[in-house]
């Protein structure tokens, strides 16, 4: 702006000076020719009276460098000259001056002389004897009076350009310096143009406005922050191009980066092909899913375009945590497995054994052992029937299960009761020790429990080993504690011997019997009670299995 | 114009994270094929190194005409280069996991045949990779001679699994090819790990204008 307003005014006093020096040159041009006029008729009065009084005489004496002057006869010969030899001029009669002077007494013209190259102001005057005495000025062209004023003229131009330079620079400074100087923070404290106090005026309605929409925006995205701060699953939101616009805690923490990754590209924050080719996905404008494993754990991740306008304008990336889920299902899938295997197994043998005896193919003498089997194992069914409603039951809470004063040593005497015989036959000492002890809790399910640690430390016991039960309390709780000296249980097995149908030898469940689902309910009772469960077992040299029912804890569910 | 070159610089960038993500699918894939001697998986490793050589060209095209459009100096001119010179090591990569998968699809190598020190090579030189990639998406200069100075941990590997073939080779009931796979195995992974400090080097050059080596 400065460099225009200096070029402008640059221009304007330039050409102002031109043109203000092209008309002074015509209106002194004009001056000049109307003093030489004035001069000419003076010198032409001035030698025409010295002619009437001398003569030729006069013209002969008169010694001048600048006029030229003819004296001419009546009959337009030439009488005498300044400058040329009489003898050779020509008649001067028809001349346009003289014929002027001869008719009105005064003439002038003005000729280009082609023998001079220069234009001729001529004057004539008529004498009183008739004779004309004529004066001729060499008169000046426009170009020949501004060449001769050439030097002072580039002199003053110079000093003119200088001079408007100067002053356009430090003129377009001032014009722009209060603009510099606007202070657009504040528009309404300054002072400097006029004009500019409605531009000021809006920009500073416009700063309010944007203040205040900022604010809101503000306001927004805070609302928006903490609303899906606390959402367990994760969001991302993304713009077309894949950069981080929003992400909240839950899905930082799941793609395991801890700082503020926003206005980055997600691709700098998790770079799996899965990812890449979900967002590849949603770019194309298809809502797609997948699901992802990471190191700490399995997610789902759904990835929905947000088209406006027809084009992809960003990506919304929900991201859950399946990984539980996933566990849950797994294990629900492996349950019914089992389940269905350990139903289909006992069927096989009592619908086998069904078919032999109704096609008549067993001996008579065969028939009550084929009858034997097929309600051993009917009864086996009936257990594990028995087991899972028990577990199921237990599953839901135990609903419909009376809560009262339990003494753990009766329980524990009660089991030994219906253990014994079976203890009997392996050749297995059961022993109880310890002390009465009371506890809040089910009674059922606290024999269930001890009867089930005792059927085992039975069941996986040595020929001529012992069980024992053991009773005790401390500050904080009430324990049964159940140990044998069997074949224990290898370490990594311990972890998982809780759950449903697991079975450390798989292949001899048969021969030693029982469902799988023992163990599981001992832990689901003892959940149900706030019980502890603690397992040390040596393989080889037996297992301890503490149930650890806290005191405390007991009152409340009361 | 210098928003349109920074446009494509970010795109550059993307386009080797995800080259990068892709050398990471396909070393973790014949690594996997390997360890649960897997064929099935095997096979499909030399499609993801297909990719691999699509991404570099599509990349060096890329690096090309920015050179020939932008004229970049400094700094974008680095950036450029070095993207040009990982591809490469990135593509190797691609093409030696790609091989150790041709190896396991002959089913020569049972999973018995695959002793601790392999998997902790492989392991390792997965961790390298990944390292040397990470480092060029955080621009970490600590990270990138990390990388580098891991290159001994896999170098000692190798030498170990050298010694324990060689034993083996000495034994009489030794199945020479499938010792020779072995060791190729392991020098492949020995390669990848080599071509991971050269892509460290280049994020180190990238970032400081100084390449050692």
């Amino acid at each position: 702006m400065k460099k225009r307003i200096f070029r402008t005014i640059f221009a304007v006093a330039i050409s102002i000076f031109l043109a203000s020096s092209l008309l002074f040159m015509a209106v002194l041009y004009d001056y000049f020719s109307g003093i030489q006029q004035n001069q000419l008729r003076m010198q032409i009065d001035l030698a025409s009276q010295g002619v009437e009084g001398e003569g030729i005489d006069y013209l002969q004496k008169l010694n001048i460098k600048d006029y030229r002057i003819t004296w001419i006869g009546t009959d337009g010969s030439v009488l005498y000259d300044s400058l040329s030899n009489v003898e050779e001029m020509e008649n001067h009669f028809e001349r346009e001056e003289v014929k002027e002077a001869l008719s009105q007494g005064y003439g002038t013209s003005s000729r280009y002389s082609s023998t001079l190259m220069q234009k001729y102001l001529y004057g004539a005057k008529r004498l009183s004897d008739g004779t004309v005495i004529r004066l001729s000025v060499t008169q000046k062209s426009l170009l020949i009076l501004t060449l001769g004023m050439l030097q002072p003229i580039i002199i003053i131009f110079v000093i003119a350009i200088f001079l408007s330079a100067f002053l356009a620079s430090r003129l377009s400074k001032k014009i722009v310096k209060p603009l510099n100087a606007l202070n657009l923070d504040k528009p309404l404290d300054n002072d400097g143009y006029d004009e500019l106090s409605p531009l000021l005026r809006r920009i500073d309605a416009q700063q309010k406005e944007i203040r205040k929409q900022s604010a809101v925006l503000r306001q927004k995205q805070n609302e928006f922050d903490v609303m899906t701060s606390s959402m367990s699953e994760g969001l991302i939101l993304l713009n077309g191009k894949g950069t981080i616009l929003s992400i909240n805690e839950a899905a930082a923490a799941f793609l395991g980066t801890d700082r503020c990754c926003t206005g980055e590209d997600i691709l700098e924050i998790n770079r799996g092909l899965a990812l890449v080719g979900l967002l590849n996905k949603a770019r194309d404008g298809k809502h797609s899913e997948w699901i992802m494993e990471l190191e700490n754990g399995r997610y789902q991740m759904i990835a929905s375009p947000v088209i406006s306008g027809g084009t992809v304008s960003g990506i919304v990336l929900l991201i859950f945590d399946v990984t539980e889920k996933e566990q849950a299902e797994q294990l629900r899938r492996e349950f019914t497995a089992n389940v269905s295997h350990e139903l289909k197994t006992p069927l096989h043998t009592i619908s086998g054994s069904a078919e032999l005896l109704a096609n008549g193919m067993v001996k008579p003498e065969d028939v009550p052992a084929f009858s034997k089997r097929i309600y051993s194992e009917a009864q086996r069914m009936i257990q594990l029937v028995e087991d899972i409603m028990r577990l199921s039951h237990l599953d839901e809470g135990a609903a419909n299960m009376k809560w009262e004063t339990v003494s753990l040593y009766a329980a524990a005497e009660e089991v030994i009761k219906v253990l014994s015989d079976k203890a009997e036959n392996m050749g297995i000492k059961l022993e109880l020790y310890g002390e009465a002890v009371q506890i809040n809790g089910i009674d059922q399910l606290i024999q269930e429990i001890i009867y089930n640690l005792c059927d085992n430390a039975i069941k996986y016991n040595r020929r001529g080993g012992s069980v024992s039960v053991t009773v005790r309390e401390t500050d904080k709780y009430a324990a049964v504690a159940v140990s044998d000296t069997g074949i224990g249980i290898p370490a990594e097995h311990q972890e998982r011997i809780f759950e449903r149908f697991y079975r450390v030898d798989k292949s001899h469940s048969k021969e030693i019997g029982g469902t799988g689902l023992g163990l599981s309910i001992v832990k689901h009772a003892a959940k149900l009670h706030n019980a502890e469960i603690q397992l040390h077992s040596v393989v080889n040299e037996g297992t301890e299995i503490t149930v650890k029912f806290p005191k405390a804890d007991n009152d409340h569910l009361l | 114009m210098r928003s349109k070159f920074d446009e494509q610089l970010e795109l550059l960038h993307k386009e080797l994270i995800e080259m990068g993500a892709l050398c990471e699918s396909a070393i973790a894939m014949a690594a996997k094929a390997l360890a649960e001697g897997d064929t099935k998986m095997a096979s499909k490793v030399p499609e993801l190194s297909a990719d691999i050589d699509r991404k570099e060209r599509d990349i060096e095209t890329m690096c090309m005409k920015l050179l020939l459009q932008q004229q970049p100096v400094a700094r974008d001119l680095r950036t450029i280069s070095s993207a040009l010179k990982m591809v490469t090591d990135m593509e190797r990569i691609g093409d030696n996991s790609g091989d150790i998968a041709e190896i396991v699809t002959m089913a020569n190598i049972t999973v018995s045949d695959n002793t601790k020190h392999i998997q902790d090579m492989a392991r390792a030189t997965i961790k390298m990779v990944t390292d040397s990639i990470d480092a060029f998406v955080k621009k970490d200069i600590a990270l990138a001679n990390a990388v580098i100075a891991y290159d001994d941990v896999v170098d000692g590997f190798f030498d170990e699994i050298k010694t324990d073939l060689m034993k083996q080779f000495g034994s009489p009931e030794s199945n020479g090819e499938k010792v020779l796979d072995l060791l190729m195995i392991a020098k492949y992974f020995e390669r990848m790990g080599d071509h991971a400090v050269e892509i460290a080097k280049w994020v180190l050059f990238s970032i400081t204008g100084k390449k050692e080596g």
